[in-house]
């Protein structure tokens, strides 16, 4: 079986004189759920940028289920994101616009459903993570918490191999942030998602498989 | 459909900053509005200058002569007559030849030879006194006010032969007039063209007198309808003939009327320019506010041509509803051109044009109002392709990170 992540000697460099990664070497195997610490600065958002195709390294390669992705191929990263991805930010990220249920089922406006099929499966998701009666609530009348589970489902919608996350309880209190990394890792545990989590919680790192800690732009541990 | 889901979330877009998209539909409509208000004015005043020649005139009545294509001379021969005779949306022609004669007291003769059969069908003749002229006679027909001067100066009475001068010359050079006698036998109502003037005989009779035979001077045609007239012409003028009538009347109204709602529709088209720039700024300051909106949507997997999608859907919403509300108040706004404007019109253009105050000065036709949205989404489409781009050429990480 394919590794879920690879990367392979990844340079990335902002000029003049950052270099935000240095040859990082990388693998995360299918259904690992894994904390990636370091401080600030230490390349981790960087890298994570990168393994969505948001951000194209200078150097090296990354391999994400077998399949090296072509960062000239727009088409390619767009597909990437919509197929074998999904995102879940520090700041939850929803549409101030659109329903909770909107929020989770607005990937497959581009990720083409039908709307009673995406309506469907975003309540499905939404009961999943235990948010079924406030399907019609908009993000400002829920707490954070409540909006992180909702960008979690957001992120399920597709059915991803993988899921990046990016401080997911940075703006969360410590009861609430044990929630959310609890329902992460029953989804990892359920679904089989790889997880790759950068974090600061110490409580996110005793709770993954494995923790890699980022510094300089290297992989050190 | 994803087109239909892209358009609904397109149009949610437009209505969450109420008051701004309103303002900007109202700029885009008054835009319209003033199009479609100049627009129909001008072609209310087309249609009533058109309708004018027609009550006027004998608008399916068309003369044809000889005419000129490429250098060369091209004659009314017995062939072209019958191919015009074959022409679809005519009913009738008639070869004619054409004559000067002179009254003994040196009045004017303007002299018409016609088959007499031809001469009915085509013109088909009231006559205020007598009949028609008989074929192969030396009989004619007068017109009314050639008749006038006729009988009141010279005496002429109906069914009475009456001497006419034939001017040829001689081998000198010098005037040698041979009389003719003619006889009315007919007067024919006034009809307000040239026929009013003119002597109308047997086109054998009146060929005989200069011994000419084979090529006509014109042919006559009547066509079915007044839409037909301009395609007779065509064909026409296609042989290399030249073809006059009533028609060039409306021609020439059509030429002025096409520049004066070209220029009309050029000025109003200005403040449909000022709405496109009102949509292209609403557009931009839109994207700019949503820029981390749109980052998450690339995120999530929008490719940078459904990000363009969007934002040029968004616009032809806009573009659509400015549009509609366009073409309901240039309908308000000819309404009241007719209502309001049309007495001052009436009173600066006089006596004359008192019958435009019964009937509509403007004309709202159903093209006008497609063309009156179509305008309005395509401007705005074009108008969002700037900001479209903006929003399609951002690097989703900076706009992830930007906030609002």
């Amino acid at each position: 079986m394919n590794d879920a992540i690879e990367v392979a000697g990844v340079w990335k460099r902002y000029p003049p004189a950052v270099e935000a990664l240095r040859g990082v070497n990388l693998t995360v195997g299918q259904g690992e759920f894994v904390a990636l610490l370091g401080k600030s600065g230490s390349g981790k958002s960087t890298l994570l940028n990168i393994l969505g195709g948001l951000d194209r390294p200078d150097e090296g390669t990354v391999t994400i289920a077998g399949v090296e992705v072509d960062y000239a191929d727009g088409d390619a990263l767009v597909s990437l994101r919509r197929q074998m991805l999904g995102f879940v930010f520090q700041d939850f990220n929803l549409l101030p616009s659109l329903t909770a249920r909107e929020n989770v089922a607005f990937p497959l406006l581009f990720n083409y459903q039908n709307s009673d099929e995406r309506a469907r499966r975003a309540y499905a998701l939404l009961e999943d993570v235990g948010l079924a009666d406030r399907a019609d609530h908009y993000p400002r009348e829920m707490s954070g918490g409540e909006q992180q589970r909702v960008a979690i489902a957001r992120a399920l919608i597709a059915d991803p191999s993988v899921i990046l996350a990016d401080e997911p309880t940075g703006n969360l209190d410590t009861a609430t942030s044990a929630g959310v990394i609890g329902l992460l890792r029953r989804i990892n545990e359920e679904r089989g998602t790889t997880f790759l989590i950068v974090t600061h919680d110490p409580e996110v790192g005793s709770q993954a498989d494995r923790a890699i800690e980022m510094r300089d732009g290297e992989v050190v541990a | 459909m994803k087109f239909l889901d892209f358009l609904s979330y397109a149009a949610g877009q437009v209505t969450r900053k109420r008051m701004r998209a309103v303002l900007t539909i109202i700029g885009i409509a008054v835009g319209i509005a003033a199009v479609i208000g100049t627009v129909a004015l001008g072609e209310g005043i087309r249609a009533q200058a058109i309708h004018a020649v027609e009550a006027q005139s004998d608008l399916t009545l068309i003369e044809v002569s000889a005419g000129q294509q490429s250098g060369m001379v091209q004659l009314v021969t017995g062939a072209r007559v019958q191919a015009i005779k074959g022409l679809p949306g005519v009913t009738a022609a008639a070869p004619v030849l054409r004559d000067s004669f002179a009254s003994e007291r040196q009045t004017y003769l303007a002299v018409t030879g016609i088959g007499a059969d031809g001469f009915n069908d085509v013109l088909s003749p009231s006559y205020a006194q007598g009949q028609a002229f008989s074929p192969g006679t030396d009989e004619v027909v007068l017109g009314a006010d050639i008749w006038d001067t006729l009988r009141r100066y010279e005496g002429v009475r109906l069914g009475e032969p009456m001497t006419v001068l034939v001017r040829e010359y001689a081998d000198t050079g010098s005037p040698d007039d041979r009389e003719v006698v003619l006889v009315p036998v007919g007067v024919m109502r006034e009809r307000g063209d040239a026929l009013d003037t003119a002597v109308v005989g047997d086109i054998s009779f009146i060929g005989a007198v200069r011994e000419r035979e084979g090529s006509y001077d014109g042919i006559m045609i009547r066509a079915a309808t007044p839409a037909d007239v301009f395609s007779i012409v065509d064909r026409v003028e296609g042989f290399g003939l030249s073809a006059t009538g009533s028609f060039e009347e409306i021609e020439s109204v059509n030429r002025l009327m096409d520049m004066v709602v070209l220029v009309l529709a050029f000025f109003a088209a200005v403040s449909l320019i000022v709405g496109a720039l009102m949509i292209m700024t609403t557009m931009v300051t839109s994207v700019y506010e949503r820029r981390h909106e749109i980052g998450i949507a690339m995120a999530v997997g929008a490719s940078q041509r459904e990000v363009l999608a969007l934002i040029l859907l968004e616009c032809a919403v806009i573009g659509l509803i400015g549009g509609i509300l366009g073409d309901v108040l240039g309908i308000a706004f000819a309404w009241m051109i007719d209502v309001v404007g049309k007495p001052f019109i009436v009173a600066a253009l006089g006596d004359g044009f008192a019958g435009l105050s019964t009937s509509s000065i403007t004309m709202v036709t159903p093209l006008l109002l497609v063309f009156g949205v179509g305008a309005a989404v395509g401007l705005s489409v074009l108008s969002g392709l700037y900001p479209a781009r903006i929003a399609a050429g951002q690097d989703p990480v900076e706009a992830i990170r930007s906030r609002r």
